[in-house]
């Protein structure tokens, strides 16, 4: 749709960005570092994130063009590239978060614009907003179970699902996008709360935190 | 001592493994695989407490969780302290501390024993409220004294070192209990794939076949446990959770476990050498389905001085002799009105102790344990009940008499009968409390003597619980509900479990004796005990019929029956049939009363979780708040944010004041420049066609015609008329804004938005996205602040071509970013957005451009003055939810000629919003301009008044003005603009009264135009 102001908030230079974490991690001072961790977090910064809301087949055609993808066909389903570095995940039923590599966001947007022409979306740029934790480690899934109530049984939760959720006092969207792994997207003001959350929800299976 | 109670072999203890542990400041030594009680018994330890009202010596009861005497006072040091912990279901470890929970000074000779011997039969229901009611201001004293000595458990003083948690668990069964219905549940469920959690309170699982006399498949039933569990165990689709009580059923199958983890291994996590271990948690599960195998719980009779110490329900006895080898006393009388507590008496004897005699209610007994017992010649005295304890400390001895139950007499002669431990069954109680817990009704079983269950959706009850007590049908019951329920729970096809072979026994029919007859009438008869914890005698609940209270639920108040931690797990039962009984009715017309979550008692530590200290709310943070700590920001909380409040200077190790800040801050703002981290305003991106529209509606002004690089302050009300949330919406596009709400109001914005779309509007098509956390917001303002950002910016600054309410795009410090010239000090202002990742080099690039120009970092505290003096609110703070856009002035933003009916403007039109002596927003000027009146003083008119007096509003917002060198305050006043010039009046709680000018909201630049240079 037309008449929308395009933005692209990424400097060239960005040397001296931080992300969402960067307070944590600081005050933080050394990263912990258990000699055989159970649970593995390490943040994935700058990442690309668009939210992309419209209808299903609009927005599905438009993706398929510009990204080589399709839409997740189900709710609560999340899709990547053959490289794993570009994601969609439904969030509801007009909407969906994108994930590519930092950089690639604002080109993602235009064309992605420039495909759907005059369709009813919009589409909204979150990259400062949201940063992405990826939880690993054999007790991966107590830690979660520790931190949400929706159901983490490999049975009801499959490689290929992601929910937005309740976390501790906080909200986040957990995906399985591996076998071995889980990603948590967390809100930029909320960071620092559930990363200490996840610290100590992973203090008794041995926790390691990586940059 | 030695433990004298202590058989030398049998029992599931370890007797390899010798601890120690201390009760009431008296060293003793247990086995690994005790309980406290278990352990306390067999050193011989007779008294455990002194009794809640009449301060009666106690003595363990039960084996379990029904235990209502052996309170203890847990912990060693004054931080571990935990209290009202049942012995009998704490696991003994070494360095064990307990003191009695009721007792002070000592449970031998107790300091409250005068109430209870002198005042004992003048004690009835009520006698606190009734004695000490008067005067009712000493109440609180005579409390402190009462409570003291009757005790129920005492608060820990210091922080717990140990943390708690919780688990969220979904499963297609849970399987409460794992005794034999419980174990062939989960097994059956569990074969068939189904997800199953097996939860059980005991430190063993197994339940009753831990202490039973029989065999399963030829080979003793504990070995059938075992076997059951390693397969259990090996399962992945199994979760065994021992050591966990579930405490509350709640809606749709949602029920809450406890798990004592550490808690039977030391006083804390870290002595038990599990650092950083919760010491106990929380599960919260979901099941699909709930098999509930909790099994009975065994009425004791009711007779006289049925609560000395050797006193003890049948099938504890049992459990004591076979489970922890344990036989708390010498000579036995069992008590009893069904074949199965016979166990007692086979078991005391095979542990080489004296059984005097078995006195059976029932006339003519004839099961196969009857025909046992007579073959071992015990002496079976028949037609009768031990009707009277004997003893003072400990039983000595029980009167037995034969028994007419249906006229409730005794007949015949009494017999005195030597012995120092009376074992009593009055049959069993199916553990119906977690299905109760959802609101449902037990049932009457007129066969079974008992209550079972009610129907609960998704809960199916199985063994004991509903009623089967022979080994077989218990097992069988467990298998098919354990398949009933994995079936019902989606899994496709379950086959049938093969159970193991069962020894048939014959059982004879039971009676029903609850309360037991004595010689003596009403009063006189001495105390015969229903609920021992709460100290509820049979004579009581008789008073409580005969004073008027007829329902069950009154007279359970009116006596304290089953209260409290208790839940009326042994009396509940014999106190409604004793209450039948006096009213003339059967149990099933009397009902239950309701019992609650939880089951037993939980610490406040695992409800709270990990919800507490640096976790307990989260703490919001923006992307320059490093900076800010660095730079030695106060912060203050506003919602989950932490805002910095102010930054005091230090110079010569003296710190300024918040005033000193303050001040220093204001007159930078004013004279030179300031920034402020304004991040946290809500920012909502707006897209579609219909935006505009949408604006519209919302806002209680015009947005058709502001043109994109335009920006516009907005009012939003409910449809009540009322100011919600103000803010500026930008127009980046004709189909394209961006909205900003307040710090506290942005959640409650976008949900507002999405409500009235969604279900008022859902024709228009717009999209709102919150992209609060994407944009970092700077806002630089003052003088100075053209000359700053002329430095940093690539963007033209003329004050013609970048007017006040235009916003521009460009690069700040060679970052992309949207600047808009709005002001929330009267100042010129730019304000700032850059995407957050990138913000904090913005932000130092501007601090070293700043330098020449003092650029001076200030906080919320300066921004409420500086809008404050520019007469601009803070909706929340000066509106409260019943202030119109009317009664702020501000008209201007209200476009009631607008072609769609926006929010509110029904409401706007209704008598009560127009009325002319509503109260107006108005600004008050101490007439003393040292003084700082009190936000929230009442105003009035004429200071003479008497009370009550004419309150005619109050002040909203109050600081000092550095620039006026005066206080000065925001008020709401009825008809406060027709009040302009008059003097009002401020009377203050010590006496004094302020006296104020009403004036302008504007107490700066009446015109504008230091915004718009």
């Amino acid at each position: 749709m037309s008449d929308v102001k395009e933005f692209q908030s990424r400097p060239t230079d960005t040397s001296r960005a931080e992300s969402p974490l960067e307070w944590s991690l600081h005050e933080q001072k050394s990263l912990p570092h258990a000699s055989n961790p159970g649970v593995i977090l390490s943040e994935k910064p700058f990442m690309g994130q668009l939210i992309l809301r419209g209808g299903a087949i609009v927005m599905d055609e438009a993706v398929r063009e510009v990204m080589d993808m399709a839409l997740p066909a189900k709710p609560l389903a999340v899709v990547s590239d053959d490289s794993g570095e570009r994601s969609i995940q439904w969030l509801s039923p007009d909407e969906w978060l994108v994930i590519v590599p930092g950089g690639e966001e604002f080109e993602l947007e235009q064309k992605l614009r420039q495909s759907l022409g005059q369709a009813h979306f919009s589409i909204v740029n979150v990259s400062g907003g949201q940063t992405l934790m990826s939880l690993k480690g054999s007790r991966a899934r107590e830690v979660l179970m520790k931190s949400i109530s929706y159901d983490v049984h490999p049975h009801a939760f499959p490689v290929g699902k992601g929910v937005s959720t309740t976390f501790a006092k906080a909200t986040i969207i957990v995906r399985r996008t591996q076998e071995d792994g889980w990603e948590l997207i967390l809100r930029r003001s909320f960071a620092d709360y559930c990363y200490r959350w996840l610290l100590d929800a992973s203090r008794e299976y041995g926790v390691s935190v990586t940059r | 001592m030695t433990q004298t109670n202590r058989i030398s072999a049998g029992g599931r203890i370890d007797r390899s493994r010798g601890l120690e542990f201390t009760f009431n400041g008296q060293r003793y030594q247990g086995f690994a695989g005790d309980t406290l009680a278990s352990a306390l018994l067999a050193n011989g330890v007779d008294i455990v407490n002194r009794s809640f009202k009449y301060s009666r010596a106690r003595g363990i009861v039960a084996a379990g969780a029904e235990e209502p005497n052996a309170l203890v006072q847990l912990g060693a040091r004054k931080d571990t302290q935990v209290p009202n912990v049942r012995a009998t279901q704490q696991g003994l470890y070494n360095g064990l501390v307990a003191r009695s929970t009721n007792g002070w000074p000592n449970v031998q000779r107790d300091v409250m024993s005068w109430v209870g011997k002198l005042g004992g039969n003048f004690m009835p229901p009520g006698f606190y409220y009734k004695t000490f009611m008067s005067p009712a201001s000493m109440w609180m004293t005579y409390e402190k004294y009462i409570r003291m000595g009757a005790g129920l458990g005492r608060a820990p003083t210091e922080s717990d070192p140990d943390i708690y948690d919780h688990m969220h668990h979904h499963c297609d069964v849970l399987v409460v209990g794992a005794g034999p219905a419980g174990l062939s549940a989960a097994l059956s469920a569990a074969r068939s794939g189904a997800r199953v959690i097996l939860c059980d309170e005991q430190e063993e699982m197994g339940g009753s076949l831990l202490d039973s006399r029989e065999t399963l498949d030829d080979v003793a039933a504990v070995r059938w446990v075992e076997q059951t569990l390693t397969e259990l165990g090996s399962m992945e689709n199994v979760t065994l959770l021992p050591r966990t009580t579930a405490n509350g059923y709640h809606d749709h199958n949602f029920v809450t476990l406890h798990e004592r983890r550490t808690e039977h291994l030391a006083d804390t996590a870290s002595d038990a050498g599990f650092p950083g271990m919760p010491r106990a948690r929380m599960h919260r599960v979901r099941a699909t389905r709930v098999v509930l195998a909790s099994g009975t719980h065994e009425r004791p009779l009711v007779y006289a001085n049925n609560d000395l110490p050797g006193n003890m329900v049948a099938g504890a006895v049992s459990t004591y002799i076979r489970r922890y080898g344990v036989v708390p006393g010498n000579s036995l009388v069992l008590s009893t009105s069904n074949d199965h507590a016979y166990r007692a008496a086979l078991d005391w004897q095979e542990a080489g102790r004296k059984v005097v005699a078995i006195v059976d209610a029932r006339a003519n007994p004839e099961g196969d344990l009857v025909r046992q017992a007579r073959d071992s010649g015990i002496r079976v005295i028949t037609g009768s009940a031990v009707i009277e304890a004997k003893g003072t400390q400990r039983v000595s001895g029980a009167r037995v008499s034969a028994v007419d139950l249906n006229h409730f007499v005794i007949t015949g002669s009494i017999e005195d009968l030597e012995c120092d431990t009376i074992a009593s069954s009055g049959g069993y109680s199916p553990v119906v409390h977690l299905a109760s817990h959802t609101g449902t009704r037990p049932q009457w079983d007129d066969k079974l003597l008992g209550f079972v269950p009610g129907e609960v959706k998704g809960l199916i009850a199985a063994g004991g619980v509903s009623g089967h007590y022979a080994l077989e049908e218990t097992l069988a019951d467990g298998a098919r509900a354990g398949r009933q329920a994995a079936l019902d729970s989606g899994i496709e096809s379950a086959e049938e479990l093969a159970l193991p072979a069962t020894r048939k026994r014959r059982d004879g029919e039971s009676c029903a004796i609850y309360q037991v007859p004595h010689e003596k009438k009403g009063l006189r008869v001495p105390k015969q005990f229903v609920d021992m914890q709460n100290d509820v005698t049979a004579s009581a609940i008789e008073l409580a019929t005969r004073e008027g209270f007829e329902s069950i639920e009154h007279v359970k108040r009116y006596t304290a029956l089953g209260f409290g931690t208790d839940q009326g797990k042994l009396g509940n039962i014999n106190g409604m049939a004793i209450a039948a009984r006096c009213l003339g009715r059967s149990i099933p017309e009397v009902g239950t009363t309701v019992f609650r979550p939880n089951y037993t008692p939980i610490t406040f530590g695992a409800i709270v979780g990990r919800h507490c200290d640096e976790l307990f709310d989260p703490k919001r943070y923006t992307a320059l708040h490093q900076w800010h700590v660095e730079n030695g920001a106060e912060f203050e909380d506003v919602g989950q944010w932490k805002r910095p409040w102010y930054f005091p200077h230090s110079a010569n190790g003296k710190k300024e004041s918040m005033h000193e800040a303050v001040a220093r801050e204001c007159l930078a703002v004013r004279q030179g420049v300031g920034i402020l981290d304004a991040s946290t305003l809500g920012k909502i991106d707006i897209q579609g066609p219909d935006a505009r529209e949408f604006l519209g509606r919302v806002y209680t002004n015009k947005w058709a015609k502001l043109a994109p690089g335009r920006v516009r302050y907005g009012l939003m009300c409910k449809d009540d008329g009322m100011l919600m949330d103000d803010g500026t919406t930008s127009c980046l596009g004709d189909n394209h804004f961006l909205m900003t709400t307040t710090t506290g109001g942005a959640a409650g914005v976008l949900e507002w938005l999405e409500i009235w779309h969604q279900t008022e509007w859902p024709e228009l098509q717009v999209y709102f996205n919150s992209v609060t956390d994407h944009w970092a917001t700077m806002t630089v303002t003052g003088p100075d602040a053209r000359k700053l950002m002329s430095e940093v910016t690539d963007i033209d600054l003329d004050r013609e071509k970048f007017k006040f309410m235009d916003w521009k795009e460009g690069n700040v410090a060679g970052v992309p970013a949207r600047v808009f010239r709005i002001s929330f000090t009267g100042e010129l202002a730019y304000e700032i957005n850059v995407q957050a990742n990138y913000a904090m080099q913005v932000w130092k690039t501007l601090f070293e451009h700043g330098e020449k120009y003092n650029l001076t970092p200030y906080g919320t505290e300066t921004m409420h003055v500086l809008r404050a003096e520019k007469g601009l609110i803070i909706v929340g703070q000066d509106t409260d939810g019943s202030v119109t856009p009317e009664d702020l002035g501000m008209h201007w933003a209200i476009g009631y000629d607008k072609p769609f009916h926006w929010i509110g403007k029904r409401a706007l039109s209704r008598p009560d919003t127009m009325r002319g002596d509503r109260k107006q927003l108005v600004g008050l000027k101490p007439k003393d301009p040292k003084v700082v009146l009190e936000e929230g003083a009442q105003i009035v008119l004429d200071p003479n008044e008497s009370i009550p007096m004419s309150m005619m509003g109050h002040v909203t917002s109050s600081y000092y003005s550095p620039e006026l060198d005066s206080g000065f305050a925001l008020a709401v006043l009825k008809k406060g603009r027709e009040r302009m010039g008059e003097t009002v009046y401020l009377p203050m709680s010590d006496g004094k009264v302020h006296e104020a000018e009403v004036v302008s909201t504007v107490f700066i630049d009446p015109k504008g135009e230091r915004q718009n240079v």
